[in-house]
C-alpha cells in the first residue's frame, strides 16, 4: 500500500506554503513583488505630497480591514453575514465614548484599539449565540436584523451616544513623549494616519493568514463544507462558529477606532445597511476565502465608488467638449451620467461577476468549484495511475 | 465490561419508531456487524451513538462513561446553555419531574473515542485529502486561539506533527499520492478510504463504519476487508453496518440483526444465518 511513499513525501513538501518563523513567517514565492509593493506604499506619501491623495489611499485601508474581517465569517466559516456594519459601528462608538468630551473620558488610542476590537468581538459572540442553529438564507436574515438594530439603538440611546448628532470631538492618536522625544499628536494630518493604517493592515494580514493555516482555520472550513461531518469528526461547531463571529468582528473594531479618531466625529448614519452590503461585495467580488483577492476586491470597489463614479461626469464633459460634435453639445450627457451613477455601478458589478464568477483572485477551493474541466481530468488521471 | 453498551435505546420520529428498545454490547477488540433490511434503523442507531440524534429513551455507555444521558452540562455545553439546563433541572426537580436528559454533543463523543464514517460519503469536498485527515486530528490537538493567531512555537510544532501523522494515515489507506488532491476530485473508492483515514485520525477506540462496501466491486471489497482486518490488528474495535452478506459473514465475529427498529437476532455469523426470524425479515414470511 505504501509503495509510493517517496512520491508522497515529495508532494508533501509542496504543501508547506509557509516558511520562516513565527508570526512573521513569509510566503516562499513572490518575495520580491511584495517587497517592491511594500517600498512603494512606504514612500508613497513622501513622493506624493498632495495630502488628499494620501487621505484617499489611507481611507481605502479602512475598507480593506473591514473586508478582511468579514472574510473570516463569510469566506472561511461560510456564515452569510449581512449586518457586518453593526460591528464597525460598535467599534467606532466604543472608541468615541471612551476617548471624547462626551463623558470626559480620554483613554489612549493605542489601548482603545484593542478595547474596541474586544468589545466588537463580544458583540460578535452575542450575535452568534442565537444564530447557531441557522444556516444560509435564515442566518443572513437574522444578521440583517442585527445590522439594522444596532444603528437604531445608537440613534435612540442619545444619553450615551449623542443620538442623531453623534459624538463630536473624538481624540486623535498621540505618540507619547519618551527619552527626549516630545511626543506627537496626529491631529488633522492624514500622513501619519496613512502609516498607522499600513501597519494595522500588515498586522491584520499576518494574523488572518496565521488563522487560516491553523487548527481553527481548518475547523472553520470543515464547518463551511459540511457541518454534520465536522461535528462527527470532533469539531465543536458551537465554539468554532462563535470564534468566527468574534474574530471577524474584532477586526472591524480596529477599523472602527481608526475611523472614529480620524473623522473627529461618529454618527449613526455612517453605519447603514449599504456599508454591510459594500463590504460583502468586496469579499465576494474579490474572491471569497482568499486574502489577496479580498484586498483587491476592496480596492477595486472603493476605487470605483470613490473615484471612477465621482470623476466620470467630469471626464465625459471634457470628452464631449474636446470632440465638439454639434448635437452632443446640446445634450447634458455628464448630467445623465451623474444622476445614474448607481446604475453604472450596478452594470460594472454585473459585468465583473459575469467575467469572473469566482472572484478577481479566487481561493484555490473556488477555482476547483468553477472549473469543471479540471475535475474530469483529475479523475481520469487518478484512474489511469491507480 | 463491554466497550459500548446500549440499554433499551429508542428513537421516535413523530409516530414512527425508528429504533425500539435495542440492547447492544460491543466487546473490546471484536469486529461487530449490524445488519437488517432497508429502514430497519441501523443508521439511526449510529446517529444516536454518535450524538447526532438525541434518544427518546434508553442509555448509552462507552468504556464505562455515560454518552447518554449525561449530568455534567458544564463540560459539554457553553456556560449560557449549561446554565439554562441547570436552572431548568432545578425547576423540574422541584416539581418532581426528574432531570432533563441530555447527551454528549457529537464532538465530545468523538473525543471519548468513537469515530464514524457515513453511508453517503461526507467529506470536506473543497479541502485536500491531507486537510481532511488533519481535520480528523483536530480533536487531539491542543493549540489555542492565541497560538493560532501568533503562530506560537507550540502551534508550529503541533502543526508539523499533525501534518506528518496525517500523511501516515493517508499512507495507511494507500492515498499518500493524492494528499494534495481535493477530496471531491478523488474517485469514489478513494473517497471511501479517505473517510476511513479521517475517522482514524481522531484516534478512536471504536470505529463505526456505515456501509463501507457500498458500490464496490468484488476486488475493492476484498481490499476493504483487508483494510478492516488491518485496522483491528491495530487495536481498534470495529462496528459496521453492511448490506453485503458476503462481506459481513466473512469479516465479522458477531452480528446483530435489526428489523423495524427491533433487535431480532444476535450471535456469530453461522447462528444468525440460519435464524428463522432473520430469514423471514429478509425474504418475507412465505419463504
Amino acid at each position: 500500500m505504501s509503495k509510493n511513499s517517496a512520491r508522497g513525501s515529495s508532494k508533501l513538501a509542496g504543501v508547506r506554503r509557509i516558511s520562516g518563523r513565527g508570526i512573521l513567517a513569509f510566503s516562499r514565492e513572490r518575495k520580491i513583488p511584495y517587497l517592491l509593493l511594500g517600498i512603494g506604499l512606504i514612500i508613497f506619501p513622501i513622493v506624493d505630497t498632495y495630502t488628499p491623495n494620501v487621505d484617499f489611499v489611507g481611507d481605502a485601508g479602512r475598507w480593506i480591514l473591514l473586508a478582511l474581517g468579514l472574510n473570516i465569517v463569510v469566506g472561511y466559516a461560510g456564515l452569510l453575514d449581512l449586518g457586518y456594519a453593526a460591528f464597525f459601528a460598535i467599534g467606532s462608538y466604543t472608541f468615541a465614548i471612551l476617548a471624547s468630551p462626551q463623558f470626559g473620558i480620554h483613554i489612549s488610542f493605542w489601548l482603545l484599539l484593542l478595547v474596541a476590537a474586544f468589545v466588537a468581538a463580544m458583540f460578535g459572540v452575542l450575535l452568534g449565540a442565537p444564530t447557531l442553529r441557522l444556516r444560509g438564507d435564515y442566518l443572513a436574515i437574522v444578521t440583517l436584523g442585527f445590522g439594522e438594530i444596532v444603528p437604531r439603538v445608537i440613534r435612540n440611546a442619545s444619553k450615551f451616544t449623542g443620538g442623531v448628532n453623534g459624538i463630536v470631538g473624538t481624540d486623535q492618536p498621540m505618540i507619547p513623549a519618551f527619552l527626549g522625544f516630545h511626543g506627537y499628536s496626529f491631529g488633522l494630518n492624514p500622513v501619519p494616519y496613512y502609516y498607522l493604517m499600513l501597519v494595522i493592515i500588515v498586522i491584520t494580514i499576518l494574523l488572518i493568514r496565521n488563522l487560516r493555516n491553523s487548527r481553527l482555520g481548518r475547523a472553520w472550513m470543515a464547518v463551511r463544507e459540511d457541518e454534520v461531518a465536522a461535528a462527527a469528526t470532533g469539531i465543536n461547531t458551537v465554539t468554532t462558529k462563535l470564534l468566527a463571529f468574534a474574530l471577524g468582528a474584532s477586526f472591524s473594531g480596529f477599523a472602527g477606532s481608526y475611523y472614529a479618531s480620524k473623522l473627529f466625529i461618529v454618527t449613526p448614519e455612517t453605519f447603514s445597511f449599504v456599508v454591510s452590503v459594500t463590504v460583502l461585495l468586496m469579499v465576494v467580488l474579490g474572491g471569497m476565502g482568499n486574502i489577496r483577492g479580498v484586498i483587491v476586491g476592496a480596492l477595486v470597489i472603493y476605487a470605483i465608488q470613490a473615484y471612477v463614479l465621482v470623476q466620470l461626469p467630469g471626464w465625459i464633459a471634457s470628452a464631449t467638449q474636446a470632440l465638439d460634435i454639434g448635437f452632443l453639445n446640446n445634450v447634458d450627457i455628464s448630467g445623465y451620467v451623474q444622476r445614474s451613477s448607481i446604475l453604472i455601478f450596478g452594470v460594472i458589478l454585473v459585468v465583473i461577476m459575469l467575467l469572473r464568477p469566482q472572484g478577481l483572485i479566487p481561493s484555490a477551493q473556488r477555482k476547483v468549484e468553477l472549473e469543471l474541466g479540471t475535475t474530469e481530468e483529475a479523475v481520469s488521471d487518478l484512474r489511469g495511475s491507480a | 465490561m463491554p466497550l459500548l453498551e446500549t440499554r433499551g435505546l429508542t428513537k421516535r420520529f413523530g409516530g414512527l419508531v425508528a429504533v425500539d428498545g435495542v440492547d447492544l454490547s460491543v466487546e473490546e477488540g471484536e469486529i461487530f456487524a449490524m445488519i437488517g433490511p432497508n429502514g430497519a434503523g441501523k443508521t439511526t442507531m449510529f446517529n444516536l451513538i454518535a450524538g447526532l440524534y438525541k434518544p427518546s429513551s434508553g442509555t448509552i455507555r462507552f468504556r464505562g462513561k455515560w454518552v447518554y444521558p449525561v449530568r455534567e452540562y458544564w463540560r459539554t455545553y457553553l456556560p449560557p446553555l449549561a446554565g439554562y439546563y441547570t436552572m431548568a433541572n432545578a425547576v423540574r426537580q422541584a416539581l418532581g419531574a426528574g432531570r432533563l436528559p441530555i447527551g454528549l454533543r457529537p464532538h465530545a463523543v468523538t473525543a471519548l473515542g468513537i469515530a464514524r464514517t457515513f453511508q453517503n460519503i461526507r467529506l470536506f469536498s473543497y479541502m485536500t485529502a491531507l486537510e481532511n485527515v488533519m481535520v480528523g486530528e483536530h480533536v487531539r490537538m491542543r493549540a489555542q486561539v492565541w497560538d493560532a493567531l501568533l503562530r506560537s512555537p507550540y502551534a508550529r510544532k503541533e502543526e508539523r506533527q499533525v501534518r506528518d501523522r496525517a500523511m501516515e494515515f493517508l499512507r495507511f489507506v494507500g492515498l499518500e499520492r493524492y494528499a494534495e488532491q481535493y477530496a471531491r476530485n478523488l474517485p469514489y473508492g478513494f473517497q471511501r478510504r479517505l473517510e476511513i483515514a479521517r475517522a482514524l485520525a481522531t484516534q478512536p477506540t471504536l470505529l463505526m463504519l456505515d456501509e463501507p462496501a457500498a458500490g464496490f466491486n468484488p476486488q475493492e471489497k476484498a481490499q476493504l476487508m483487508d483494510l478492516i482486518q488491518e485496522i483491528r490488528r491495530r487495536g481498534i474495535t470495529i462496528f459496521l453496518i453492511e448490506h453485503d452478506m458476503k462481506v459481513v459473514m466473512e469479516v465479522s465475529e458477531r452480528i446483530v440483526v435489526l428489523d423495524y427498529g427491533e433487535k431480532i437476532a444476535e450471535g456469530p455469523p453461522q447462528k444468525v444465518r440460519t435464524d428463522p426470524r432473520v430469514i423471514e425479515a429478509y425474504l418475507g414470511k412465505s419463504a
